[in-house]
């Protein structure tokens, strides 16, 4: 009886042992395991991506991250309830470049700069186009998001119509509009352009970009609103003659769903677009016009300093959460933007750059050889022609309904957007 | 000491039992009150106070300023405000007046029981069953002009315009209404239907025997006992109508520019798009006061029809 008991004792000795060795060891490998992060994701194309890449995170860290995949209108109202309810529904948010002031004024995410500093090895900053950490994510000092998803403005073109014609790739804005009328021939339902005509963020956006290239701006010198400049009547006045004589008829009620779609179908000669979506031309499952599609820079006006438009997204960490799940969140963060995940990321499809290494990848750009485009366009990269300040989601509304107006012929450019003036005014 | 114990005792057992009973009535009545002034009537004030304020959860904090009647000054100056009024108005009157007019019609003639009839009822009711929402999706599906079955035809035997009817500024808000009309009509004509059901047979037996025309039934017999039906039918409609929103969301969005901009579009949008509450209030608030003036209105209508008809 008491060698039995002896033995029973020492055998549970051990066994004691052993589960607090396997425990210490399980704890250092996966230091976060049990937390889970909800990520409120756009539905760009980075979304299905990451969705496909957490359980690599999962298998890393331990963290579970459920991706909430959601549309532009839904994901800022959501997340926008979110934050002033303090309810604490999302862990992280994809922020749109231009929700930047709001979420500063508002503190709705947490400051990284303090973080990326202590990491800033870990990061490998020097690495990152310094145009996405300024303009994705900075605002007035605060960084309220880190880019993962940059996106240049690019021109996409189909060769074999310029080629037929006899149009070499335009360079300017003013052969860009003279291209896309000549190339339109509505009898063989070739169009020369086509962009987003409807209602609201879906025309505001791409009028903004057309407008930045032809010499418009939104805001004065001094930061107020100017939206009915000189320039800006001019360049409504060549985004509707665009519409009236090189787009498809139903491209008023487009946003960007039908806009990348008639492109892809091959309705379309020449489109301005995020180089996000240039990857499904390539994509022979989606796309009639993978052996033509050319990508080049978006044609600035003639004697016009050379920008390109800078958009995207960046991840944004919920003030609002516990300190121990933001500081899991940061490292979700810095695990989707190093740059072995980034190439993967894009081979993937996810057609978001941030990293000057991820952009000169040689498999990268075998697969996809416009990235030089990219890369100097964010050389060269103007993040502010969609005004990131807090007020822009309205300016964005009301410009989504002067442009839309003018393009269905209910009121001339210069009356729109004084109209869109009165309003903005009352912003400030 | 001149009352007995038993006279003390059945007075005493009267009052509690009298007690007992409306305290019984009391307990069965409360959670109902209770709900409605916690879920319908407290929101209500709650509205009514926000509509004073220049109230924005994204701007100075969500700091609440009074700014008394200014957010109903503003809707009614504002070209936009002014805008949705005058498309819910048009939407709801030109919708209401059809629906009226086609699901009469539709009453009367399957107002005769028969097996027909009684199947081509349910088949009718299958548009109401169906949610706005999906309606709107289903006929912008329909009338797109790139790949829908109507509307690609319409647009390319020059009908409609090449944009397609959503995309026009004055075939958009008459779209709409179409859609409307093609989705509640059958619901107008299942409550007069039942109106009609429930008419005296007597009456209408007496007015043929006396040699009354068919119009003539109608207009001075039927259509005078049908008012009071006629006056849920439209109050009911009239109520949902004012109040479109999924439609005009999905198809529209409120465009082309303002042209089907109604007040709940236009209210959604101010209040969980930029969280513009003290505005977004004073939207609701006018968009109940106006169904509640133009219920009024039907009530008054209705009433000197009645009486109208009865002099006759």
């Amino acid at each position: 009886m008491t060698k039995h008991k002896s033995t029973a004792w020492k055998l549970g000795a051990a066994a004691l042992l052993s589960a607090g060795l396997a425990g210490s060891a399980f704890a250092a490998d996966k230091p976060l395991a049990g937390v889970t992060l909800t990520l409120a994701s756009q539905n760009d194309q980075f979304a299905a991506v990451i969705a496909k890449l957490a359980p690599q995170f999962e298998e890393k860290t331990g963290a579970t991250v459920k991706v909430d995949i959601l549309d532009y209108g839904s994901l800022l109202t959501k997340t926008q309830a979110d934050f002033v309810g303090h309810t604490k529904s999302y862990d992280l948010v994809t922020m749109d470049i231009v929700w930047a002031g709001q979420y500063a004024e508002n503190k709705y995410t947490v400051d990284l700069t303090d973080w990326i500093k202590r990491d800033a090895a870990e990061l490998q900053l020097d690495d990152i186009y310094p145009a996405t950490i300024k303009y994705i994510g900075q605002y007035d000092g605060k960084q309220v998001a880190f880019p993962f998803a940059g996106y240049a403005a690019v021109m996409a073109y189909r060769k074999d119509l310029l080629d037929a014609a006899g149009i070499k790739v335009p360079e300017t804005a003013e052969d860009f509009v003279a291209a896309a009328i000549k190339l339109t021939d509505p009898s063989k339902k070739i169009y020369g352009f086509v962009a987003n005509g409807q209602k609201g963020a879906a025309v505001a956006q791409d009028w903004l970009q057309y407008n930045a290239q032809l010499g418009g701006s939104v805001l004065d010198a001094s930061g107020k609103p100017a939206l009915n400049s000189d320039a800006n009547v001019a360049s409504l006045k060549v985004y509707k003659e665009l519409f009236d004589k090189a787009a498809p008829p139903g491209a008023v009620d487009y946003d960007w769903g039908g806009r990348e779609e008639s492109f892809r179908q091959g309705l379309v000669a020449m489109m301005e677009t995020w180089s996000v979506g240039a990857p499904g031309y390539y994509d022979p499952s989606m796309s009639k016009v993978v052996d033509s599609v050319g990508i080049s820079f978006t044609p600035v006006g003639k004697g016009l300093p050379v920008k390109y438009g800078l958009g995207g997204w960046g991840m944004g960490i919920n003030a609002d959460i516990d300190p121990a799940k933001q500081e899991a969140a940061w490292q979700f963060i810095k695990w989707l933007t190093s740059a072995p995940v980034q190439k993967e990321f894009n081979m993937l499809g996810a057609g978001s750059y941030i990293r000057k290494s991820t952009l000169a990848d040689p498999d990268l750009n075998a697969k996809y050889p416009f990235l030089p485009i990219i890369a100097k366009s964010f050389e060269n990269a103007d993040g502010d022609y969609r005004p990131r300040i807090p007020q822009y989601p309205e300016i964005q509304d009301l410009l989504g309904t002067a442009v839309n107006n003018v393009l269905v012929g209910g009121t001339d450019p210069k009356a729109a957007l004084d109209e869109a003036q009165k309003q903005a005014e009352k912003l400030f | 000491m001149a009352a007995s114990p038993a006279s003390i005792r059945q007075r005493r057992s009267g009052l509690r039992f009298t007690d007992r009973r409306k305290l019984f009535l009391f307990c069965l009545a409360v959670p109902a009150v209770i709900y409605v002034i916690v879920v319908a009537l407290y929101p209500l004030a709650q509205g009514i106070l926000y509509s004073f304020y220049d109230y924005n959860l994204l701007r100075r904090g969500g700091r609440m300023v009074f700014v008394g009647l200014d957010n109903y000054v503003e809707l009614l100056t504002d070209a936009t405000g002014q805008r949705a009024l005058i498309n819910t108005f048009a939407f709801t009157f030109g919708a209401v007046f059809f629906e009226f007019i086609f699901g009469l019609g539709l009453a009367m003639l399957l107002w005769r029981d028969g097996r027909f009839n009684r199947i081509a009822l349910a088949f009718l009711l299958i548009p109401v069953t169906i949610t706005p929402l999906v309606v709107g999706l289903i006929f912008r599906a329909l009338l797109a002009v790139d790949y829908g079955y109507i509307g690609y035809y319409l647009a390319e035997w020059g009908i409609t315009s090449p944009r397609g009817l959503f995309a026009g500024t004055t075939t958009a808000l008459p779209t709409l209404i179409f859609i409307d009309i093609w989705e509640w009509t059958p619901l107008v004509a299942l409550i007069l239907l039942a109106g009609l059901k429930s008419l005296p047979g007597d009456i209408l037996e007496a007015a043929s025997a006396d040699g009354a025309t068919a119009w003539q039934r109608f207009r001075l017999v039927i259509l005078p006992l049908l008012l009071p039906t006629v006056f849920l039918a439209l109050v009911l409609r009239m109520m949902d109508a004012f109040r479109v929103f999924d439609s005009i969301f999905v198809t529209t969005g409120g465009g082309p520019a303002d042209a089907t901009n109604s007040l709940m579009v236009y209210g959604v949008k101010q209040g969980l798009q930029f969280f513009n509450i003290g505005y977004a209030s004073a939207i609701g608030n006018v968009t109940i006061l106006c169904i509640a003036f133009i219920a009024a209105v039907f009530a008054l209508l209705i009433r000197r029809a009645d009486v109208r008809a009865n002099e006759t």
